[in-house]
């Protein structure tokens, strides 16, 4: 039980800047996830956290104590790597066993301890095997339940899924979001998958270029985003340059009505809040290609000048390649310089 | 047009088959001819020996002189004994170096094993006579402790401590090198997570890092000691005329002595010594190809 606290932390490496003035505060029992493309900060952040990077100014606490300079092993947190990072020559007892050894407690607690953590991770009863005869998911549980038995105040995550496969990595998303529910452990972790983001996270905190582009629940994250590349990287986006002149935003023929000061807009409508009507004439546009998913369709469509956009719809066989078309965005919001400018009422 | 099946292309397995075996029997053939067979008849040389009257028998007589000769004692012993001693100081002067080399990020890195491998690049003899130069009597360490109003150092040269230390710098490198290789398996991410868990920088190294390099300690400690048991050169030059180490003791059998029997039975023993490390090293490599 314990609020991380992060305050202006900057991290540099020789010219570059991977970390910028970065703050955040994570709530007691929170999980945060860190979003964001490769080269953003974010695992260097988490290093940060874990003490296995230094922070070139700025101050991290943990419960209101320093630890901004504490090496890792004097600090209260865990981290689950990528990798695993089992220790092959020890089994699967022994590897959570020896953060417990290392702090001298009497074997019997030992056992008690690393029996119930491997109970809680689903893996009672594996304690002998070794780390080389378990299968990926169940060596990221290992490297899960190491962390845990240790009952760290912060536990970290440094895209703990990303070497498994979809169905696991679904599967054990759930597991974590579980297990850190019942155990109320304040969460940070790293991803760049946006549905791991959305599906775990209480709050996402978008990263780009070593700074939060946004910090907020998943769900307005995903439905009002901050900036065009909030709305880019979260979910499908079609974003579309355009001028926006006397109330109505306009590229090659596609209009769209919004109350906005005039001048160049960016537009940005999910493909599942795009609807498209069969044109009586020529049309806003003309579709590219069906792509049937079985229980939706992403029909591409192309603006006369060539500008691709994707909307959703419920059956594939209603629409051919070829067929001119009529663009009608239910929700969609409006960006000028970084900043939305306008967002329309239908969340869609 | 017909369409051949792939194995049409690049043959079955029992077609690949005798050019596998093809590929393999040079060098299989050679170590045969060169390494088995002047080992085979090594020891059937010792032990098959003509009596008074010219006619050949089994005997073990030119063992039981080795052993019972205080002189060959005293010459394996001082073999072993250097063996354990390079062998250690090896490890002592090579693991630190490796682990920096294996840990540190900085261009100073580079230098350091530029300066590990270079007496790789150095011939026995060179570093022989630079030894005596630099550390034997009125070598430059004496002239500068002279220079200075010093007494004179007592010189490892001609001393048992003297193919020591020419042996230890002979081979830094490939003690390095070997160490270094073991530790490139040691991932960052597993001593990161040791570190995580609350341990050491000693806790880190006795517990992740050494366990994780066994092999390569046990490979690096084979090759000292296959090394050292072979060395010549420099134990012939560095070395005390009494008690000598293996190599030399076998060439002065040989050649002033006139005695290949004798030499032969040194050599067979001193290869009794190095099978053992052979054993060794092979086991070591088999247990790390083993799925």
């Amino acid at each position: 039980m314990a609020v991380l606290d992060i305050q202006g932390v900057t991290k540099k490496f020789s010219t570059t800047t991977a970390v910028d003035d970065f703050t955040l505060t994570v709530a007691d029992g929170e999980l945060v996830c860190l979003l964001g493309p490769s080269g953003s900060g974010k695992s260097t952040l988490l290093r940060m956290i874990g003490g296995f990077e230094t922070a070139t100014s700025g101050l991290i606490t943990i419960d209101g104590e320093d630890v901004t300079r504490v090496p890792p092993e004097r600090r209260p947190t865990g981290m689950v790597f990528q990798s695993h990072a089992l220790w092959t020559h020890m089994n699967v007892f022994n590897n959570l066993a020896f953060g417990l050894k290392l702090r001298r407690l009497p074997k019997a607690e030992i056992k008690r301890k690393v029996e119930a953590v491997l109970d809680l991770v689903g893996l009672g009863g594996y304690g002998s095997r070794a780390t080389t005869q378990l299968s990926g998911g169940q060596q990221q549980r290992v490297a899960l339940a190491r962390s845990l038995v240790l009952e760290p105040k912060i536990l970290l995550l440094d895209e703990p899924f990303a070497s498994l496969d979809q169905h696991l990595r679904e599967r054990l998303r759930e597991e974590v979001r579980d297990i850190q529910q019942r155990l109320k452990i304040t969460t940070l972790f790293v991803t760049h998958g946006q549905d791991e983001a959305l599906a775990l996270a209480d709050r996402i905190v978008v990263m780009r270029d070593g700074h939060t582009e946004q910090a907020d629940r998943p769900d307005v994250v995903y439905r009002e985003p901050a900036t065009p590349f909030v709305a880019g990287f979260i979910g499908s986006m079609n974003l579309v340059d355009g001028t926006i002149a006397n109330g109505v935003f306009t590229h090659t023929g596609f209009a769209v009505p919004l109350a906005a000061a005039d001048g160049p807009a960016t537009l940005a409508v999910r493909p599942e809040a795009l609807d498209i009507v069969p044109a009586a004439g020529a049309g806003m546009a003309k579709i590219h290609r069906v792509t049937d998913y079985g229980t939706h369709a992403i029909v591409d469509v192309d603006l006369p000048d060539g500008v691709r956009l994707k909307a959703m719809v419920g059956e594939a066989r209603n629409w051919s390649a070829g067929q001119a078309i009529d663009l009608k965005p239910r929700a969609f919001a409006a960006y000028r310089y970084n900043a939305a400018i306008f967002r329309s009422l239908d969340n869609g | 047009m017909t369409v051949l099946p792939a194995n049409d292309i690049v043959g079955t397995n029992k077609s690949r088959r005798p050019v596998g075996l093809l590929l393999v029997a040079a060098p299989v053939l050679l170590v045969c001819w060169l390494i088995i067979w002047p080992i085979i008849s090594a020891i059937i040389r010792t032990i098959w020996l003509p009596d008074a009257a010219a006619e050949k028998r089994f005997s073990l007589e030119t063992y039981q002189f080795f052993f019972s000769d205080q002189y060959s004692i005293n010459n394996l012993m001082v073999t072993l004994w250097t063996t354990a001693v390079t062998a250690l100081i090896l490890l002592l002067i090579c693991l630190p170096i490796a682990l920096y080399l294996r840990f540190a990020t900085n261009r100073i890195a580079a230098y350091v094993q530029g300066l590990a491998i270079f007496p790789m690049f150095v011939p026995s003899i060179i570093l022989s006579y630079a030894f005596i130069r630099v550390l034997g009597p009125n070598g430059t360490v004496d002239l500068l402790l002279n220079a200075v109003h010093l007494p004179h150092i007592r010189s490892p040269y001609l001393t048992p401590w003297g193919p020591v230390l020419g042996l230890v710098w002979d081979n830094i490198p490939l003690t390095v090198l070997i160490l270094l290789s073991g530790l490139g398996n040691v991932s960052n991410q597993s001593i990161e997570a040791a570190r995580d868990v609350g341990a050491g920088r000693l806790a880190v190294l006795w517990h992740i890092i050494l366990p994780r390099i066994s092999n390569s300690l046990l490979v690096a400690v084979s090759f000292t000691v296959l090394g050292i048991f072979s060395a010549f050169t420099l134990p012939y030059v560095l070395g005390p005329a009494a008690p000598e180490m293996m190599g030399p003791f076998m060439q002065r059998t040989f050649r002033d002595l006139n005695d290949p029997t004798t030499a032969i039975t040194q050599a067979v023993i001193a290869f009794g010594f190095c099978i053992v490390f052979g054993l060794f090293y092979v086991y070591s490599v088999a247990k790390n190809r083993a799925p």
